[in-house]
């Protein structure tokens, strides 16, 4: 990614179509978008995305930046790659949302949705333990949203917690890691040196 | 024409193959023959169609004892050139389509209706005589090609290629028209992902050094005489004029830029960089379009414009889009359209300019500022875009034909139009006996659009001289005359044949087709006129219209109706007088005559009225009979096909194809009631501005003129759902059968004809 991003204020943008085809993972392939709305209607949760990816493509070309980036839908995204599968003109749908999550979020656009205080914390545990803890995530992320907020979401969920220690899900004691972190920790620093590159 | 008495000789040959003979008792069907029939020359065989059969027929005939072979088999459908080969006259009787296939083996009523048919078949027979040919002179195979664009063009190269004589009459001083200044054409082979190179330069050079064409410039044709194998036409250039006989007519007269109001609103003309199509396409020949970045195409969905564009902007769109991006990467192209219109292969087409990056964005263009904002209200994202820092607009024009020549003046009279003869307030009847709502709005907007108001600008392109005035007629929103759905060359002017722009709006690629189908078609027309036949649908037909002057009431009706102005008034005498060239045999004359006194030789409007008295000779007094008038062209071969799919069928109907439902006539209808039918079904092609009857106007005709049966059925003490007119299309065999079964419950529920019997 080394052309910069266009960096007029004005809303409307014609450079964006350009450069989100040029720049962001899979931009290439929304020039193939028809509008037919089978991603959006496929989406298991587009109700909860602001704009669905058919709407969001068809913001991009029209060149809307600020809403682009500003929009929750990429961040809604669950993976569940049911619109490539479905796209009538092979629009890897998942992979764009991702593409342009990671811009929204290398250009400040604070995402405004829940999901990324869990992913920041998710991706806290996994670099750091090459696992997730569960005990660790969800309660710094409910803790997120503020000290009540923490205690009230954690009572809420202390059912299923003791589920899960019956079952052995959960234990006391230091958190599980994996034996080589260290080799983790290399593998991730040439992940991002690879990236920063391209 | 010969006046000596003709001397029927007629021989009955019934078919038990195919299973017809496991279904019917073919004894009982002969000795009807031979008894009631008065054929004494009845013989049977497993197969007529070929081997020893076949040899019987062509013997009897050979030697002299049999002049009519009447062969009940198959449908009239198939076997068509086998047993036109025997010569003499050949008639048949559908027993195996219509009959065992449709009905119960075996059974009273399979059986009354097999020997109906042979009864009709024998009564056909014996009412028609051998057509003659109405003259034996040789004519003109010269073509004339009237426009020096691509379609003219191609049309004359292929015309020359059969051997053919073209001149080419062109109004401009050089050839090759609009599709010359085109740098690039829209792809119209495999894969129709690029543009293609123009082939009109090399298509020049070919009718340059081809020595069967004639290229006149500056010329128009000032006056034309005849008909096909005989059109005299007048060659005007400059103030030189030149008389010249062809054998037929291609009109590739072409397109005009279309203008509008609706293009005016974004500044064609006025704002510096907003242009239209056809300029664009000028600056890419010329290359003038360095330093441009960011281009828009605009597509307005205004439904006149679209009219005259078919789909050929959009295409002309992607294309120029595609051409700017090629030239340079850094171009960025949008397309924005109301409706986009890619169809056929323009889908790939359409596809490459995706993957190439072009972007295609649906809505309304609301305005254009000075500085080449364009502000769109964007469908999909419901809300309004502007699109600043655009170097240049082209918005999209449309092609209006040249079915006028608008560098004269206005004639008196306007072109024909389809509905001028047709009775727009006539009601058109359905299966349910209901009125539909309206029927005549493609007639009126027809009417509108091209009769009374407002009148096409200029005058007559070819100036014929025919009754129904000079011009070539033509069809809604100007369009020249094409037999648009089945055969797209043919107009209603037989001999001249529309190619191109003129009839529809095309891509040039399209128009080089168009060019080949109509000169085929213009070649037909003058080897059949120079051998005295009738050109398609009734190709090689002999038989033409007589009419018994003693008691013709010059009421004009046939010189009027006719679809194809094929009857003249005598000037003297004012009694009617055919131009047999122009004739195409659909009888619609007939169906007009309101004292039956046109008629062919092998049909003829007594003949029909003893064969529809003959479909209830037998009939038992408590039994329905249902007479079924069918198009010869669409709906009787959709019935064929119901019995091939084996639908069964009401075994009390009578089916007598006729050539076209115009040529219908009242009498047959009155015989039917007197005779004790209980319901009459027409069943004839699609009338109005989109339509597929074969002879353009008869079946709208007989609609209107069956209309007026409905008061007479009245007066009668009868129902008016007795008698019914359906449309079919040749593909509807599964609704033939529909329409007619309910057809059949409906006549049974409001019980018998009160004068069967009488």
């Amino acid at each position: 990614m080394t052309a910069p991003i266009p960096t007029s204020k004005r809303k409307y943008d014609l450079n964006f179509a350009r450069w989100v085809r040029d720049n962001v993972a899979g931009g290439d392939k929304m020039n193939m978008c028809m509008q037919c709305g089978t991603c959006s209607g496929s989406c298991p949760i587009g109700t909860e995305m602001e704009d669905g990816p058919r709407k969001l493509f068809m913001m991009i070309r029209a060149g809307m930046k600020e809403e682009v980036l500003s929009s929750n839908s990429m961040w809604e995204c669950t993976s569940c790659y049911r619109c490539v599968v479905r796209c009538p003109r092979g629009v890897p749908v998942t992979y764009l949302m991702q593409g342009l999550a990671a811009l929204a979020a290398k250009e400040g656009y604070a995402p405004k949705v829940e999901n990324n205080y869990f992913s920041k914390f998710f991706w806290m545990s996994a670099s750091k333990l090459g696992k997730t803890d569960e005990r660790l995530v969800p309660t710094a992320y409910y803790f997120s949203f503020g000290f009540v907020e923490g205690i009230k979401r954690s009572l809420a969920n202390l059912k299923i917690a003791l589920n899960m220690f019956k079952a052995g899900r959960m234990h006391i004691g230091m958190p599980h890691k994996i034996r080589d972190t260290k080799g983790l920790q290399a593998i991730l620093a040439k992940a991002r040196e690879i990236e920063d590159r391209s | 024409m010969s006046e000596e008495t003709f001397e029927h000789k007629p021989g009955a040959y019934l078919c038990g193959g195919c299973g017809i003979k496991d279904a019917l008792d073919m004894d009982a069907l002969e000795q009807a023959v031979s008894g009631g029939m008065m054929v004494s020359n009845v013989k049977q065989s497993d197969s007529f169609c070929s081997g020893e059969g076949y040899e019987t027929i062509k013997k009897d005939i050979e030697s002299g004892e049999v002049n009519q072979a009447i062969i009940a088999g198959c449908s009239p459908r198939v076997m068509v050139q086998e047993f036109n080969a025997l010569g003499g006259q050949i008639f048949r009787a559908n027993l195996r389509e219509q009959v065992i296939w449709q009905q119960p083996a075996n059974h009273e009523d399979t059986q009354a209706l097999a020997t109906d048919n042979l009864r009709m078949a024998t009564t056909q027979a014996r009412k028609a005589e051998p057509p003659q040919a109405h003259w034996d002179g040789v004519t003109s195979l010269k073509l004339l090609v009237v426009g020096g664009g691509i379609t003219g063009l191609k049309a004359a190269r292929e015309a020359s290629k059969t051997g053919a004589e073209v001149v080419i009459v062109e109004k401009t001083d050089k050839l090759g028209g609009w599709a010359a200044k085109w740098s690039k054409f829209i792809p119209e082979t495999a894969p129709y992902r690029e543009p293609q190179d123009n082939p009109v330069p090399a298509l020049i050079k070919e009718v340059e050094e081809d020595d069967n064409i004639t290229v006149m410039f500056n010329t128009i044709v000032e006056r034309t005489e005849g008909g096909p194998g005989e059109f005299s036409c007048r060659l005007q250039t400059g103030s030189d004029t030149k008389w010249d006989v062809f054998g037929a007519v291609v009109l590739a007269t072409g397109w005009r830029p279309y203008e509008s109001e609706a293009q005016e609103k974004f500044g064609i003309g006025k704002t510096d960089g907003v242009i239209t199509d056809i300029e664009m396409e000028e600056k890419l020949a010329a290359g003038e379009l360095d330093g441009v970045k960011n281009i828009v195409f605009i597509i307005p969905g205004d439904t006149d414009r679209m009219v005259y564009s078919s789909g050929v902007s959009d295409k002309v769109a992607i294309k120029q889009a595609m051409q700017m991006v090629e030239n340079d990467s850094d171009v960025m192209a949008y397309i924005i359209h109301e409706h986009f219109r890619s169809h056929g292969t323009a889908e790939e087409f359409y596809r490459s300019a995706q993957e190439k990056g072009i972007i295609f964005q649906r809505g309304e263009v609301k305005k254009i500022d000075s500085d080449r904002t364009v502000t769109v209200d964007d469908e999909l994202l419901e809300q309004e875009i502007p699109m600043s820092g655009i170097d240049l607009v082209v918005i999209s024009t449309g092609m209006v034909p040249n079915s006028t020549n608008i560098d004269l003046e206005p004639s008196e009279k306007n072109p024909e139009t389809l509905c001028d003869d047709i009775n727009p307030k006539a009601p058109i009847f359905t299966v349910n006996g209901e009125e539909v709502e309206d029927p005549d709005a493609d007639i009126k907007s027809c009417r509108e659009k091209a009769g009374e108001e407002p009148p096409l600008p200029g005058g007559p392109l070819l100036n014929l001289q025919y009754r129904q005035g000079p011009h070539v007629p033509i069809l809604a929103n100007g369009f020249a005359d094409s037999h648009y759905i089945c055969f797209p060359y043919e107009t209603r002017r037989t001999g001249i044949y529309t190619a191109g722009p003129v009839r529809r709006a095309m891509t040039a690629t399209e128009a080089m087709d168009d060019a080949m189908g109509a000169t085929l078609k213009a070649i037909q027309a003058m080897r059949e006129a120079n051998e005295a036949k009738a050109v398609h649908p009734r190709a090689g037909d002999l038989s033409f219209p007589e009419f018994g002057l003693n008691i013709c009431t010059k009421c004009r009706r046939c010189t009027v109706e006719c679809p194809f102005g094929a009857i003249d008034e005598d000037p003297e005498t004012d009694y009617p007088m055919i131009n047999p060239t122009r004739c195409r045999r659909c009888g619609t004359c007939m169906g007009a005559c309101p004292v039956s006194t046109i008629s062919f030789k092998n049909y003829n409007p007594q003949q029909v009225s003893d064969m529809v008295s003959a479909g209830t000779e037998d009939c038992p007094p408590d039994k329905p009979r249902i007479l079924v008038l069918a198009c010869e062209n669409d709906a009787y071969p959709a019935m064929d096909m119901a019995g091939i799919a084996r639908r069964e069928a009401n075994p009390y109907m009578r089916v007598i194809p006729v050539r076209c439902l115009g040529s219908v006539t009242l009498l047959w209808v009155k015989t039917a009631l007197e005779k004790g039918y209980d319901g009459i079904m027409l069943l004839g092609c699609k009338s109005g501005d989109d339509y597929q009857c074969h002879f353009v106007k008869g079946s709208g005709l007989a609609q209107e003129r069956m209309g007026k049966v409905g008061e007479t059925l009245q007066s009668m003490m009868m129902e008016e759902e007795r008698v019914q007119v359906n449309e079919i299309a040749i593909a509807d065999s599964e609704r033939v059968t529909e329409i007619l079964n309910t057809f059949g419950k409906q006549i049974e529920e409001i019980g018998l004809n009160p004068f069967k019997g009488f």
